[in-house]
């Protein structure tokens, strides 16, 4: 008896001390941080950087850690306008001027310093742009820079760009791409190594944000800089959480584990951050699109024309076969947006007025029948010469929604009598396939940034044959409207050029613009002031705030 | 003791097969669809995928890769990761710690809950608890675990916020365990991926561990025991548990392999920045010295694992001290 009973206590001593020394780490806190300025702001990130040294990467991540660490000479407002110059905020310049057509000179603020102790001046200015433009360095950011002749130092705190020719973006391509980088501890890092270089993992910047501690595949902080000459940051410390999958990322901030998830991305995940009483969502315009995009060329030899889509009759007709606008409502409710070509809403020559192909199955049933392309076997597929009318789409196994559209499309083109076969492949298959050019269509998600001049380009001219123009779309009116509203002399006459551009485009259907993704963000309803910029929601974090009374443990934390 | 001879041989043995693997690996990696390339599939820039492959020397042919990765390793080096932009070792060192806290706790899950249950089960054979707990042992063995994770962190850390969704530690007050709080922290941490690998393995364990029990229950040995009328605890204890742990130990080898293909989706879901995860995304992004080196440092630890459960067997059982060699392997093959 005497046994058992102790037995019994062994166990749930064992059972009490087992719980007793888990669960004080779920409620015991620790920090003594009062005040204003404290504040602690985690963000549920979805992807780990492979460096935080600007020129070295594109990825998202880097970017926005980017915006706190390192500072451009100025920056695009809220309306992301990228015409002129005057919806422009000064950053590290506190002036400018035009000195003639192609010259604008840069006046920068005195007071901007680099953490470890040096003032930014126009040395370092000179020194990034020959960095980005060095093809040593490899930047995926140099060949924006491609209108820029040179950048030079008139004196200590006065920089010069000289442009190669006048157009529009002038003041855009100058400061946008570029963070200023401080030469006097890259110079002597050889430039062929920058992409490995140990600055990339603890970096020196001039921002509102000094760097502290990147933990691999975990976290990374930055601690506010009190001494930031634009004014001390809001919230003291940001953290980047990492977490390899959009699920988790948006638990943790449903679970107050996180204080912000800039992007939702699904209506289940908004729905599900509407319902958690610690989070407010801000809808925000979107810089994705996602497009069917068919390949021109034969899928095994480039250099032949596709034996369906070099047609551009057929490719109009399937295009007309697509209820995109239902799709989308199905897909995405509210979420998302019919693009009026391959555009996502941060454009600003988004217009949903620009001329489209209609949705119209029986006009596209006409066209093919009119093409030959009919049931002549009976089996419910279209053949022509005995050739069946039918093609594969390629979709990546990552994206769960593209997937979904794949399926839709799928029976969409059934009731035509398009016969769809659909390969859902790793991301990585996705992209070999798509730089080889061995596809018949691929399901892809574009990203802008807010001018279309480069990314327009670069996808839809022969520019970007070889490059990011998968399906080697080529029209010479479609390039010459593109060249004309690249180097247009007013906002209104590049706007109308750009319009006129679209339309051509859509009427030659390269491709079928599915969706536009309305960007959704949660964050933690502590936070004031938030304000996302739709190009890069980041941008402003060093303005948000979190009042005295509403800050919790985390927020108090002093290290 | 087991012969040094017999070691040597195991050793030799092992190396030729930590090296065959690695072999295997870098092969199919290499011939696997799909090239490292940084940047999202769409809007990656093929002049900037070209620099970056001459830089990490990925535009050599596969034969002069796989030379030039042989020579290196022998001079203990990894390689560069290609994806994480720097060295391979530097990389598996901080995630290893991870992993070995993850699998050494889902390991001692697995072992005392699945030992404890077997065992118990066994001295009730075919009564109700045996045939309840059978049940749910096989319930719980036929989940898919990735299924099981989403479930506890559904459950645990969404809806009743009992345990954190994810992560190794508090990002705020922990980034780096210097103190019993933290300590603290990261076990709390640790509970949901060492529940969900522990218990599928836990699952597997009892059922293997009642069948070892009932074998040796009719044993002459124990038999005897019971008619010179030993109680029946020093029965359980002494004579049946000692000899059936033989099998038990066969398990704790085979256990490595387990572990470490169930942490890449474990350590995935929860986002444990482990090897398991480091390894999955490194196959994502074609990034093929992490990919080996992972491969490298897996089979090493399940042929070491392997290798001590043979040395453990053989402390265990007399027998085989003196046939100690070939054996032992037929034991444990």
């Amino acid at each position: 008896m005497l046994s058992a009973m102790l037995r019994r206590f062994h166990l749930t001593s064992f059972i009490f001390l087992a719980v007793a020394a888990l669960a004080p780490a779920g409620c015991e806190r620790r920090g003594g941080c009062t005040g204003p300025n404290c504040g602690t702001l985690i963000d549920a990130a979805v992807t780990e950087p492979p460096t935080l040294l600007p020129p070295s990467t594109e990825d998202i991540v880097a970017n926005d850690i980017g915006e706190q660490l390192f500072l451009k000479l100025a920056d695009v407002g809220m309306s992301t306008n990228t015409v002129g110059d005057e919806d422009f905020q000064p950053l590290l310049a506190q002036k400018w001027e035009w000195d003639g057509p192609l010259t604008l000179v840069f006046h920068l603020d005195p007071r901007a310093r680099w953490q470890d102790g040096p003032r930014v001046t126009a040395a370092d200015v000179e020194f990034t742009f020959n960095a980005y433009t060095d093809s040593a360095v490899g930047s995926p950011f140099r060949p924006k820079l491609h209108r820029i002749a040179s950048v030079t130092q008139r004196d200590s705190l006065t920089t010069v760009f000289r442009f190669k020719e006048k157009y529009p973006e002038m003041f855009y391509d100058a400061v946008y791409h570029m963070r200023i980088l401080p030469a006097h501890l890259l110079r002597p890092v050889p430039r062929d190594q920058w992409k490995t270089a140990a600055f990339g993992r603890q970096p020196v910047g001039d921002g509102p944000y000094r760097f502290v501690r990147w933990q691999a595949a975990q976290s990374i902080e930055l601690v506010a800089d009190s001494t930031f000459f634009l004014g001390r940051p809001g919230i003291r410390r940001l953290i980047w959480r990492i977490t390899p999958n959009l699920q988790v990322a948006v638990q943790q901030a449903i679970a107050d584990e996180a204080d912000v998830r800039e992007q939702l991305v699904t209506p289940d995940n908004v729905a599900r951050a509407r319902a958690a009483p610690q989070l407010s969502v801000y809808p925000f315009r979107g810089s994705v699109y996602t497009l069917l995009l068919f390949n021109l060329r034969a899928s095994d030899d480039t250099t032949k024309p596709h034996p369906i889509f070099s047609d551009r009759t057929l490719r109009r007709a399937l295009s007309m076969a697509v209820d995109r606008a239902s799709l989308v409502k199905s897909a995405l409710g509210d979420l998302g947006k019919v693009p009026p070509g391959p555009m996502s809403e941060l454009l600003g020559i988004w217009d949903p007025d620009i001329r489209q192909l209609p949705f119209d199955t029986a006009l596209a049933a006409r066209i093919l029948n009119g093409q030959g392309w009919r049931d002549h076997d009976g089996d419910g597929i279209r053949d022509k010469d005995g050739q069946p009318l039918a093609f594969h789409i390629l979709v990546p196994t990552s994206s769960v929604l593209r997937r979904q559209y794949a399926r839709l499309l799928q029976e969409q083109f059934r009731a035509l009598g398009v016969h769809v076969e659909i390969d859902e492949l790793e991301p990585s298959v996705v992209n070999q396939r798509a730089a080889t050019g061995k596809f018949d269509t691929i399901i892809l998600s574009r990203q802008n940034d807010p001018s279309p001049s480069s990314g327009i380009a670069q996808s839809w001219t022969r520019a970007g044959f070889g490059g990011s123009n998968f399906g080697r779309y080529y029209s010479a009116d479609f390039e010459q409207l593109v060249d004309r509203a690249v180097t247009a002399t007013s906002r209104d006459q590049a706007r109308a050029l750009w319009r006129r551009a679209m339309e051509t485009v859509n009427a030659d259907a390269p491709g079928v613009f599915l969706y536009a993704l309305e960007n959704v963000g949660a964050v933690h309803k502590r936070i004031e002031n938030v304000q996302f910029r739709p190009d890069s929601w980041a941008a402003l974090l060093r303005t948000w705030r979190i009042p005295p009374d509403r800050m919790i443990d985390r927020d108090r934390v002093e290290r | 003791m087991m012969g040094a001879a017999w070691l040597l041989r195991r050793l030799v043995a092992s190396i030729a097969i930590i090296f065959a693997v690695v072999t295997f690996v870098f092969i199919l990696i290499h011939a696997a669809p799909g090239k490292p390339c940084a940047g999202q599939p769409e809007d990656v820039d093929p002049a900037v995928c070209a620099q970056l492959n001459r830089q990490f020397g990925l535009d050599r042919s596969i034969p002069e890769q796989y030379w030039r990765y042989v020579v290196a390793l022998a001079q203990g080096n990894l390689g560069y990761s290609f994806s994480l932009r720097r060295p391979v070792a530097d990389a598996i060192a901080e995630t290893i710690p991870f992993t070995l806290q993850l699998a050494g706790a889902a390991l001692l899950l697995d072992f005392l809950l699945g030992l404890g249950l077997g065992i118990y089960q066994a001295g009730r054979v075919n009564r109700l608890p045996d045939v309840i707990i059978g049940n749910a042992t096989l319930f719980i063995y036929s989940l898919p675990t990735f299924w099981l994770a989403l479930l506890l962190l559904l459950v645990f850390g969404e809806k009743l916020g009992w345990f954190p969704v994810g992560g190794a530690s508090d990002p705020v007050f922990c980034p780096v365990v210097d103190s019993l709080y933290c300590v603290r922290d990261r076990l709390w941490h640790l509970v949901l991926p060492a529940a969900t690998l522990g218990l599928v393995g836990a699952a597997g364990t009892a059922r293997f561990q009642r069948a070892a029990m009932l074998d040796v229950a009719t044993q002459d040995y124990v038999r005897t025991a019971r008619a010179k009328g030993v109680p029946e605890r020093r029965v359980v204890w002494r004579h049946q548990l000692r000899n059936a742990l033989l099998s038990f130990i066969t398990r704790f080898g085979l256990a490595f392999p387990f572990l470490l293909t169930g942490a890449v989706l474990i350590e995935t879901i929860f986002a444990w920045p482990g090897m398991g995860r480091l390894a999955f995304e490194a196959i994502l992004t074609r990034d093929y010295s992490l990919v080996t080196a992972t491969a490298l440092v897996a089979s090493t630890m399940v042929v070491g694992g392997n290798l001590l459960a043979d040395m453990l067997l053989g402390l265990a059982d007399p027998r085989l001290r003196v046939r100690a060699g070939a054996d032992v392997e037929a034991l444990t093959a």
